[in-house]
């Protein structure tokens, strides 16, 4: 017969049932946070790589610009511009700062992007209204006024002309960008270089960082590590900042979600575990019957293995469509890879069956004489 | 008449140190081609342990046994095989699988055999019908009677062909009615079907039924 497996399960449907929602909330929640982690090194990088910048230049000491605190001064623009092996006047300064804009009377998280309108470090243009006006960057001269304009990100939601406060000043959204979030949706916004000075920098003449474009006739990591020989800078490349950035913003703090991971893993597979063995305990009468009837151990195990892998199967699948359900309803930016999540699907799969494979071994080893004896 | 069951010098104990139990105490017994016979005595005697040897499911201390002619040895060869071509069980607590039908029940011993499942199937109605249940095929244990139940692992045990069915206590759990029922239902398969069949059993009015009584005591044979 078959479909035994099939019966003695519709028998059971209840525990089978909820063996396999547990497997199914315990694999999407696994999933999930690997898209969650995805998601976040996603948007890690993707600001970076838009600005086109081949290297950056960061204050020495300060373990590249996006991680330790970093400012440099206006004088290395050029310098830089001077140096060999950068595209003549690519050398371009940027702000880019953590900072809690007051947005329709709510503190919001955001990145605040100082940078020089044609330079690298931002949008060229608008997707809706207008850049911001651009000041004079190298004269300068702190009691010149700036038009506080900023170019929000389309995500943030802001209408074109509504202020927005940062720090003491309202700042006027004049235009929006396409979205280039960073980890964990934080939104970012555009500025001239100099305002974003005035705002965070107490309108001194620093930027965090400087980034520039190499000649494409010289190797980039070459570029970078002869300006990096300099006592006052450090120079990263594109690369090794998108490194940074994601070991400093995802990897490292997400070690306790990866832990958390591995745990959830263990729990789905004690989960099989726990539940199957009890199965058996409970099944313990009939398995001695079967043996006793002449059940050969191999009939009895493939019987049990039937079950396990089946809602296994059903709990993993049901978890792997789950996980996309959330990924779409979650309030953050979540990307599940399907090739990666095929793989967990698999292992998960396999853990599953493995403990039950664990628990069901044990239960052949039922004496077939337990069938002459009464409740045991 | 040949020797269907033979064992020779059948010894099992249980527990060990002072705890230890002889319940076979070296027996020597031979169950005859188309016999009936009756194991009895008082509880723990170890009628039950004694058909658990002789039906392959326990391995002696020591001493040997043949089934069919042939030696059991329980290093050698795989004791489900033995059973599952050789030996019918029914258990006082009848133990059907509780999520499937009469039919599927007494199927399942012959899917154990690899027997084909529409062969299978014939065959389990025809035992049924035999055992008076062509009306029950697809009712559930738990929808039949204790008597019907028995006769279901009847028909069960019967599935494979067995050369010898063993019963322990298969009419404890039911009234005196189904139990003379069982008894004459068991006469009559045992005619129509050329089994070897070994009862234990406590009730003395099944005894006019045997054709052989063998009494125990304290692990041994005491009376034949
Ligand atoms: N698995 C076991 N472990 C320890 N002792 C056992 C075991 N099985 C049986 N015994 C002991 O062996 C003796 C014989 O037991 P057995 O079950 O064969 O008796 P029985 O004649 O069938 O009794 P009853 O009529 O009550 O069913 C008893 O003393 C029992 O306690
Ligand atoms: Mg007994």
């Amino acid at each position: 017969m078959k479909t035994l497996f099939l019966k003695d399960m519709r028998y059971r449907q209840a525990r089978v049932v909820l063996t396999a929602l547990g497997i199914t909330v315990l694999i999407s929640l696994i999933l999930l946070l690997g898209g969650i982690m995805n998601g976040m090194r996603i948007q890690a990088r993707q600001y970076v790589e838009s600005t086109g910048a081949d290297v950056w230049i960061s204050a020495e000491g300060s373990g590249g610009a996006f991680i330790g605190f970093s400012l440099v001064v206006e004088e290395y623009m050029a310098f830089l511009n001077a140096g060999q092996g950068l595209v003549p006047n690519s050398a371009s300064p940027l702000i880019f700062a953590q900072a809690r804009p007051n947005v329709r009377g709510k503190s919001t998280k955001a990145i605040v992007v100082g940078y020089k309108l044609g330079q690298l470090g931002g949008p060229k243009r608008a997707i809706e209204g207008r850049m911001f006006t651009a000041s004079n960057f190298e004269d300068y001269r702190p009691e010149d006024p700036v038009p506080y304009e900023v170019v929000v990100d389309e995500k943030m939601g802001l209408e074109i002309g509504e202020q927005i406060t940062l720090g003491d000043e309202k700042v006027r959204v004049v235009g929006k960008t396409s979205s280039l979030m960073f980890v964990l949706d934080t939104p970012l916004l555009f500025m001239d270089v100099r305002i974003a000075q005035k705002l965070l920098l107490g309108n001194t003449p620093h930027v965090n960082m400087m980034i520039a474009k190499v000649n494409e006739n010289f190797p980039v990591p070459e570029v970078a590590t002869q300006y990096d020989e300099y006592e006052t800078i450090e120079t990263r490349t594109l690369q090794q900042t998108v490194g940074n950035i994601i070991e400093y913003y995802v990897d490292e703090p997400m070690k306790a979600v990866q832990f958390l991971r591995v745990m959830l893993w263990l729990a789905a597979g004690i989960l099989v575990g726990m539940i199957t063995y009890v199965t058996m305990l409970e099944k313990t009468q009939e398995i001695g019957v079967l043996k006793a009837i002449g059940a050969a151990n191999r009939y009895v195990m493939t019987l049990l293995l039937k079950q396990v892998a089946l809602t296994s199967a059903v709990g993993v699948i049901l978890g792997l469509i789950l996980s996309y359900v959330f990924a779409v309803a979650a309030p953050i930016f979540v990307k599940i890879h399907f090739a990666e999540s095929i793989i967990v699907a698999s292992i998960s799969f396999l853990v599953c069956c493995g403990s039950g494979y664990l628990a069901a071994r044990r239960a052949i080893t039922v004496d077939p004489m337990i069938a002459f004896r009464g409740e045991i | 008449m040949p020797a269907i069951v033979e064992g020779n010098g059948l010894t099992k104990r249980f527990g060990t140190g002072d705890a230890t139990v002889v319940a076979i105490d070296s027996v020597d017994i031979t169950i005859e081609e188309s016999e009936l016979v009756m194991i009895m005595g008082d509880s723990g005697c170890g009628k039950t342990t004694l058909i658990s040897l002789l039906g392959c499911i326990l391995t002696p201390d020591a001493g040997d046994i043949r089934i069919d002619g042939e030696p059991v040895d329980p290093t050698a060869q795989d004791m489900s095989v033995i059973r599952r071509e050789k030996i019918g069980f029914v258990f006082q607590l009848f133990h059907l699988l509780p999520y499937l039908t009469a039919l599927e029940n007494v199927m399942i011993a012959m899917d154990l055999a690899r027997t084909k499942t529409e062969e299978a199937e014939s065959r389990a109605t025809e035992l049924l019908t035999q055992v008076g249940l062509s009306d029950r095929l697809l009712h559930r244990p738990a929808q039949l009677s204790g008597g019907e139940k028995q006769r279901v692992s009847f028909a069960r045990a019967l599935a494979n062909r067995p050369k010898v069915i063993f019963a322990d206590e298969p009419t404890a759990n039911l009234d005196s009615r189904q139990s003379d029922n069982l008894m004459s239902l068991i006469q009559e398969l045992r005619q129509e079907h050329q089994t070897t069949v070994a009862i234990v059993t406590h009730h003395e009015g099944l005894r006019k039924n045997a054709d052989r009584i063998i009494q125990m005591k304290d692990g041994r044979i005491i009376a034949e």
